[in-house]
């Protein structure tokens, strides 16, 4: 799971690429081929490539913390084995997108030493409680619906050693979404207090939700460049309108009321409209200042301090470290 | 901290503010490519790359991480620093072109692995393996042995001892992913329930 919130910051040439080279890395992308680790590429493509496959590394085991508290909790054997499989999932494709973002040049010490000291940043949602198991059901379902928006739209992008990883992701996200839905669809199934426990989470995870897809077109940075060399597909508002176009109408089956009274498709533009996001909480929580942002990273800290006497008991001397290399 | 999960509540305090973590290089140990074979018949293909202490643990981390899901008959590691890379081509160069004939002079025989790149984007193959004294050589010798039929962009070549196999009483490593239907999507039917919510609640 992933959110496309990916902030971008500083899309300028810091120096300038050599024409020649430029002119056929642009020309490779246009006739839709893929970028490969050992290819020329402009330094602001790796840099924005890094940063935004990183991101999406340290969403899948952040991401992994809200729903993996739960497992000893979730309701019977059936749904402990499937949210089980879920988070080994998650943690799995974080493993696949550190490779990919390793070919660009960045080790794993150090994209994991930026997480854990706060410096990278990953998908805003996490920072959120799971207060009830119908929570942990939103995350499953519509969180990873939102994921698959953004990721299947960057599996078209064209960095290949991200393309190949993406791909494998979303054949596993695609049981994540059905999974998420049938344990929605028992809860909206069931008793009147699994009904209310399942609207309450919809009250609290919709803004979040919404903040998800990143800010909104009109004030997020400008992103052209990013677009033309196909690592940004679509903006953020295209992908939150993708996303309500898909599942408003399946919430609603249910029989569920979405807390935005202004919420609604306007059929002449094709697209959605709704009371505008709180965008100054995006930006305190994800400077730091959520509900959750220091128990997550206290949390990951944690783990990777007492597993240190493992790595260290099993490095060997004679390791060389060498870039994967596709 | 004050978390909603008690084991949370258990941790010892961490000032993340004022305290920077910095892992020592190789913290994450070194690196090693997996390679699948999906089905009879078909080659074994680059399925990318993870980290582990030694070969042994690779391998294990290997049939978790790329062969937790989809039908696997078998796969093997071998360490990234131990993968001899060719030039990469363009257009219809096939690199085997840039591969000079030279006449294995003998030395040192050993067997090596080849693997082509087919297509720019996608994954290198298995093609078979050739005897030669060094991975340059071990690439001439596939020129005449292997004689692709499709332009070739890029060559790895590999030591066959340095690669980690599946052996034979591994092959039934993968025969108990039927028992684990709970992790595909097809074991989440939910439109029976659905229908009957639906009628319900008109």
């Amino acid at each position: 799971m992933y959110g496309g919130g990916t902030t971008f910051e500083g899309i300028k040439a810091e120096k300038k690429d050599d024409p020649v080279k430029l002119a056929e890395f642009e020309a490779r992308i246009e006739r839709g081929e893929k970028i490969e680790p050992t290819d020329w590429m402009p330094a602001l493509y790796r840099k924005q490539l890094i940063r935004m496959i990183e991101q999406h590394a340290h969403s899948e085991i952040i991401g992994a913390l809200p729903e993996g508290t739960w497992i000893t909790r979730a309701p019977g054997f059936k749904r402990k084995m499937a949210l089980m499989a879920k988070v080994q999932d998650e943690v799995g494709h974080a493993q696949l997108l550190y490779s990919a973002a390793e070919t660009l040049g960045k080790s794993r010490e150090e994209m994991i030493d930026d997480l854990i000291n706060g410096k990278s940043k990953y998908s805003n949602i996490f920072n959120y409680p799971t207060f009830t198991w119908a929570d942990c059901c939103f995350i499953s379902w519509l969180v990873d619906a939102g994921a698959i928006v953004n990721q299947l739209a960057n599996a078209k992008g064209s960095y290949g050693p991200y393309c190949r990883a993406l791909d494998r992701i979303c054949a596993e996200e695609s049981f994540h979404l059905k999974y998420g839905h049938h344990c929605v669809i028992y809860l909206a199934a069931g008793t009147e207090i699994q009904r209310q426990m399942f609207q309450d989470a919809l009250n609290r995870w919709w803004p979040p939700m919404m903040h998800f897809f990143g800010p909104s077109d009109k004030i997020s940075v400008h992103s052209d460049t990013l677009m033309k060399w196909k690592v940004k597909m679509g903006s953020n508002d295209d992908m939150r309108n993708q996303f309500l176009d898909m599942y408003v109408p399946k919430i609603r089956e249910l029989g569920f009321v979405i807390p935005d009274p202004k919420l609604n498709k306007n059929e002449e533009t094709g697209r959605w409209e709704y009371t505008e996001p709180d965008w100054e909480e995006f930006k305190r929580v994800i400077n730091g200042d959520g509900p959750c942002n220091k128990e997550r990273l206290a949390v990951r800290r944690t783990a990777e301090e007492r597993g240190r006497w493992v790595r260290e008991a099993l490095r060997s001397p004679k390791t060389v470290y060498q870039m994967p290399l596709a | 901290m004050k978390s909603l999960d008690p084991r949370v509540n258990r941790l010892p305090e961490i000032d993340i503010e004022n305290s920077v973590s910095r892992k020592d290089p190789l913290d994450q140990l070194g690196t090693y490519e997996v390679f699948v074979q999906p089905k009879e018949g078909k080659p074994f293909q680059h399925e990318g790359a993870l980290h582990a202490s030694d070969r042994e643990m690779a391998f294990v981390l290997a049939k978790e991480s790329f062969t937790r899901r989809f039908q696997c008959i078998s796969l093997f590691v071998v360490r990234t620093t131990n993968v001899f890379v060719s030039d990469t081509t363009e257009d219809s160069e096939s690199v085997y072109d840039r591969i000079k004939g030279d006449v294995d002079k003998g030395g040192n025989q050993q067997s090596y692995e080849i693997f082509n790149l087919y297509k720019r984007g996608k994954q290198h193959v298995h093609i078979g393996s050739v005897s030669a004294s060094s991975p340059e050589l071990a690439m001439a010798a596939a020129k005449n042995k292997l004689p692709p039929s499709k332009t070739v962009y890029n060559i790895w070549t590999v030591k066959t001892s340095d690669i980690r196999f599946t052996q034979p009483d591994e092959m039934d490593l993968w025969n108990t992913l039927p028992d684990k239907k709970f992790r595909d999507a097809s074991d989440y039917k939910g439109g029976d329930k659905l229908k009957e919510f639906l009628e319900r609640s008109k």
